[in-house]
Order: structure tokens, then sequence, then C-alpha cells
């Protein structure tokens, strides 16, 4: 008796702080959504799931939606695809390798926003560093207009996103690879293994479990990322880069929508929570077999 | 120490404690919007002489960024935590007033107080013919004109109306070289008023009878028009990716001929390119000599649930004295609200200056409707739209004044 209900009195207290930072929150989110809410956050009539109605029947919602799935999986894979190869070169002995490595972590020194604002400077069609790098190559002759459009201002914006999802990634691998013992790449090497085989056979498996961490914290990082696409576009134009939280942030903040903005967060609350179950699962399936 | 002498200190301590609960009994919160690096210190500054003269009241300054002020306001509102006063745009007030958020001011004003606005700036925070809010910040827009740039061209005036404008591009465009001859906002706050400027020229209106204006053969005309300078390469190229700043910052790098704007710019140009020659003039008008000038003013309000109304009206009071006025306006290149005030020489004798209050008489003050934000995001989108070629101007206007008519309901 005693040893079973121990362990509850031991838990209480960290469930109790995160029942109120995270439930009582929630609990007034899903209210928001099912009231009339004036701007100022003032509860009106109960009307049930008509901002949701509302939302549903908005394309700008709709493309908000696809376009964040675009987004994230465009900027985790892509993030996975450059760390692996950069945290394989950071792991070889070689000399300035404190230089690279010092490097590669910088990015993750500067705040998000800044480097966002920095990127909107570089990429500004007249006197952007991008423009006149380009043109000093000759690889352009007129400038392009990077952020006047959706087709070139999106590609750029997870480029971006990929560029300061990279330092984080790779300090992950960096763990993981020193775990790997020596001696199993000396044993690969006398029964002839080449490089390759002992990067897919030996390192990439067991690498696995940091690339499952980093997919999973990258990608909930990467849906809620707000400062690359709002430094740089706002969104713009005319919603053409709007991902769900900066759609969020204008009909919350900017229009006055309360009601609808809190769908929109339970939306993605319920995308990311369906996202993460399903593939914790799959993780764990895989792990067991 | 003896017990006297302890008992002394005693005495002088209490003193103290009581002397500081008598005196600073109310402190009154400001929230500020910031419009320049000097509207932090001239408030500070401000606080500081009124708390001189006024020792039982504290002022407390919160400076905010413009672009944070909405939600800011927002969430304090929500969490009851919002100031006593703050800076607002006045195109929101109705949103405010209809809540009950703010306070009229009526009760405090006097005859004598009313007499020192120049009623065009105070009217706008007027609603149900009660005071909601004063006009702590004016401006009105005009066309910059670069003139060297014009007289390379052989253009020796500012264009009067848009047809001598275009003529006028088309000229720059001549001169060869990365010059263009409209600087056109494309992004972010007040794309939409850019296109107002056109838009009023035709004769048009945002808000006629309680439905938008913007699917009025008026608003085509100026999309069209707007359009054929982009693709004649009168404008800047991507104009989607200017915002107001862009602009103004290209201007000032000679690399378009003209911007419209608020009379700050010239501050600027003074400190960042002061080599740079330029004039100001009125907004082209339109074939039938119709012209517009947008005038905004943001309004300080005294929030209703303020414990402390009668120390933040003295503080207001204290604000829009002609000497705290003249100080402010200087730093920031906004317009006089002050009768008296407009006769300093600083703004009587400002070449600049004197062309922006000389277009007040035509200028437009946004309407006073609910949902000014939504609108002005509905009419930014329909316009980046057209502007990308991405919708024929005559069906995406239509399409977006149906969606500003469902707002306006």
């Amino acid at each position: 008796m005693q040893r079973a209900t121990a362990p509850y009195i031991l838990i209480l207290p960290s469930f109790l702080l995160a029942a109120a930072i995270i439930l009582w929150p929630l609990k007034e989110i899903v209210s928001l959504s099912l009231h009339d809410v004036n701007r100022f956050g003032m509860l009106r009539d109960f009307i049930g799931l008509e901002h949701f109605r509302v939302l549903f029947a908005d394309p700008d919602f709709i493309a908000a939606t696809w376009r964040t799935l675009v987004w994230t999986a465009a900027v985790v894979l892509g993030t996975l695809i450059v760390s692996v190869p950069i945290a394989l070169i950071l792991n070889e002995d070689f000399y300035g390798r404190g230089f690279a490595r010092i490097l590669i972590m910088l990015p993750w020194a500067i705040s998000l926003t800044m480097t966002a604002i920095v990127w909107r400077w570089a990429l500004n069609g007249e006197s952007g560093m991008l423009n006149s790098a380009l043109r000093g190559l000759g690889l352009i002759n007129t400038n392009i207009q990077w952020l006047a459009e959706a087709s070139t201002a999106f590609p750029m914006q997870i480029l971006i996103g990929i560029l300061v999802s990279v330092p984080f990634t790779v300090t992950i691998f960096l763990g993981g690879l020193s775990s790997v013992p020596d001696d199993l790449y000396e044993a690969a090497a006398t029964e002839g293994a080449g490089s390759w085989d002992q990067f897919r056979l030996i390192t990439l498996p067991l690498l696995r479990p940091f690339i499952n961490i980093a997919f999973v914290l990258n990608t909930i990082y990467v849906f809620n990322s707000f400062p690359i696409i709002w430094a740089t576009t706002q969104g713009g134009p005319a919603n053409s880069t709007d991902i769900l939280v900066t759609y969020l942030y204008k009909v919350g903040f900017r229009i006055g929508r309360l009601g609808e903005a809190a769908a929109v967060s339970l939306i993605m609350f319920a995308i990311l929570l369906v996202f993460t179950i399903i593939y914790v699962r799959l993780a764990m399936r895989e792990a067991k077999a | 120490m003896t017990i006297k002498q302890k008992l002394c200190l005693l005495a002088g301590a209490s003193l103290i404690a009581f002397s500081t609960s008598a005196f600073a009994e109310s402190t009154v919160r400001v929230t500020i919007a910031e419009y320049s690096k000097g509207t932090g210190p001239y408030f500070e500054e401000a606080a500081r002489a009124f708390e001189a003269a006024n020792p039982d009241t504290k002022i407390q300054i919160e400076v905010v960024p413009w672009d944070n002020l909405q939600q800011k306001l927002t969430t304090d509102i929500s969490a009851g935590a919002n100031a006593d006063l703050s800076i607002i745009g006045t195109r929101w007030l109705l949103d405010y007033v209809k809540e009950s958020i703010v306070a009229p001011l009526d009760e405090h004003i006097t005859p004598d107080f009313k007499a020192r606005f120049i009623d065009t700036f105070l009217s706008p925070s007027v609603m149900n013919g009660k005071v909601y809010g004063l006009p702590i910040a004016a401006s009105a827009r005009a066309m910059y004109y670069n003139k060297d740039i014009f007289a390379k061209a052989g253009i020796d005036t500012p264009p009067a109306t848009w047809a001598d404008f275009k003529t006028a591009a088309e000229k720059i465009k001549q001169l060869g070289g990365e010059t263009y001859g409209f600087g056109l906002q494309g992004k972010e706050i007040e794309t939409d008023v850019y296109f107002y400027y056109g838009m009023w020229s035709n004769g048009g209106e945002i808000v006629k009878d309680g439905k938008s204006g913007l699917d009025s053969q008026a608003a085509i005309d100026t999309a069209k028009l707007y359009k054929s300078f982009i693709d004649g390469g009168l404008t800047q190229p991507g104009v989607t990716s200017y915002s107001r700043e862009d602009v103004q910052n290209l201007f000032k790098q000679g690399k378009v001929a003209t911007v419209i704007t608020a009379p700050f710019l010239s501050n600027q140009i003074k400190a960042e390119a002061p080599n740079l020659k330029y004039g100001v003039a009125p907004i082209p008008a339109g074939p039938t000599g119709d012209k517009g000038t947008y005038g905004v003013t943001d309004s300080i309000v005294l929030f209703e649930n303020s414990k402390n109304k009668e120390a933040a009206w003295k503080f207001l009071d204290f604000l829009f004295t002609t000497e705290q006025r003249t100080k402010f306006d200087k730093v920031e290149g906004f317009l006089p609200v002050n009768a008296e005030e407009s006769r300093d020489p600083y703004f009587a004798d400002n070449a600049d200056l004197k062309v922006f209050t000389s277009l007040l008489p035509n200028a437009r003050f946004a309407p006073v409707i609910p949902g000014w934000e939504d609108i002005a995001q509905t009419t930014s989108n329909a316009i980046q739209k057209i502007y990308l070629g991405e919708g024929e101007p005559e069906a995406t206007l239509k399409e977006a004044a149906a969606k500003i008519n469902e707002t306006l309901k």
C-alpha cells in the first residue's frame, strides 16, 4: 500500500506545477475558442464550433496550413541532411577543429530575430548584400527582388530556417558520435569494410536515436517558429508566405479576433500532438523490433 | 548613541516614511509608442519635469515599439493590467469606445483647454459628441521629390497631376541607370494608404454610405494606373518587397525620384543624407482636379479602469502645454496640433512643413468605422495581388470590397 502511493505523492508537486502552467491556459484557450470574444478578450455568447467553421471556410487558413507542413518538412529534413556530414567532419581530428566548431555554432549565439532581420537587409532588392555579391561574381545582371514574391521569398526563408537549425542539430549529433566506440571502426576496418560501409552499417544505426530526437525537437521548434517569416515578409505579399503562427498573430493581434486565434492555436496544438504521438509510436516499435 | 538620539532618528525615519506615503500617493502609468529614438527620452524628461512640479504624483513611462503596441494593449487590457494613459492610433479608437475601455474626457476639458487645439486635429478623437482622446501626434502626407534627378531629366516643377507625373517618370527612366520615377510602397503597414493617395485623386472614398469604395471606378482606375507605372518600369522593381521605410531609404539613396510620406522624413534626411536636394509638393491631382492627403493623428487616451484619473488628467494637461508640444514636435518632426505652437518660427517658417499644413483642408482622416485594421489588411492583400500581376484589377478589388462590406456590417 505504502509502496503504491509513495510515487504518486512524490510526483504530485511537479504534476501540479505542470497542470498550472499547461492545463489551465489550455482550458482558457478552449473556452476562448468556443465563445464570441471581443478584441480585448472579454467573453460573450457561447457559439460552439463557429470559429472553427469560419476558419475552415477561409482559403488563407487552408493555404497557411499546407504551407506550414511544407515549411516544417523542408526545414527539418534539410537540417538533418546538412547536419549529419557536418557532424561527421567536426568529429574528425583535424587542425583548426575548435575554430570550425565555433564557426558552425556561432549562429546559435545570436537571437533568431536578429538573424532574420540581418537576412531581411541582405535580401533587399536594391541595396542587399546578396544581390551585390551575386552581381560581383557575375552570376546575375539585374537585381533579384527576393522578398517581392513567394516563389523566391519562401525558398529563402526555408534556407534561413535550415541555417539556424543546424547548430543545435550538430550538437546533438556530436554527442551521439562521441558515444560510438572507436574499436568498432577498427574491427570493421580489419574485416575490410570501406568508409561508406562503416558509415552505413555502424555510424548511422548507432546515431539513429539521436537523429530521432533531433527530428522530433526540430519539428516542434520549426512548426512553431515565428521570427524568420515575420521579420522577412510578415507572411506577405498577400498572405503568400503565411504559416500558421504568422496567420495566428495577424488574426489575434492585428485584426483582434481572439476567438478565431484561439481556435487556430488549438488546431496547431492538435496537429503537433498527433504528429508526435505517431512518431513516438513508430520509433518505439522500431526500437523493440 | 543615547536613547534620545535613537528616538530622534526613529522620529526622523517615521517622518520620511510618512511623508513618502503622503506625497507620492499616486503613480500614473503611461504607455508610449516609440516614434523615433527621441521619443523615450522626451517623455522621460517631461515626466521628471511634471514630477518636480507635482511631488505627489509619480509618472511611470513604458515605451513600446509601434509594431507591438496593439499586441501589448490587447494583452494588457484583457488581463486588466493596462496603464492609466496610452497612445493609440485614432483609427482604432472606435473599437475602444464601443467596448467602454476608454473614458470620455469632457468633464475635465475647459473651453480654454479646448482652444489650445487646431480643430482639424482634435475632431477625429471626438465620437458621439464626446472627446475620447487628445491628438498626441499629427501628420499629413505629401510628395518628396529629388530636385537633382528632376533637373537632370529636364523637369522644372513637381508634377501637378498624375498624367504629368507619368510623363515625368518616363523622362526619368530615359536617363538610364537604376533610378526610378515613382517610389511605390507595396509591403507592410500603410500599403493600403499608398493606394488611397491615387484613389482620392481620382475622386474615390475608402467608405461611402457605409459601403467599401474599393469597387468604385476611381479605385479600379487607380489600380490600373499604378500597375501601368509598375509594368512600364517607372517604379522600383519588386514593389511588394518595399515597406514604407524601405522606399524612404531608396529616396535618401537617390534611387527613386519621389516618395509620398509624412513630414518626419525631412528630419531623417537632415540627419542621414544632408546633401540630398529635395522639395516637398502636394500629391498629384486627378483628371478632374481632385486631390487629397492622408491626415493621421494618434490619440492619447485615458482608460476607464484607471484609479488615478485626476492625476492622469493633470499630466495630460501638462503634456499639451505649448512648451511641451513644441519640444515634442521638434523631436519627432510632426505637425503642430496646438494653435499657439504653430506660430512658433520653427514651424511657421519651415518650407517643408508649410506644404504639409497647406494640404490640411483636403486631408482625409481614417473614417470612423469598426475593424480598421481588418479592412487595411484586406485592402493591402488585394493591392499586392494586383501589383504582382496575380489578380486582374477589377475582379480583385470587387472581391475585396465584398469582404470589407461584411466587416462593415
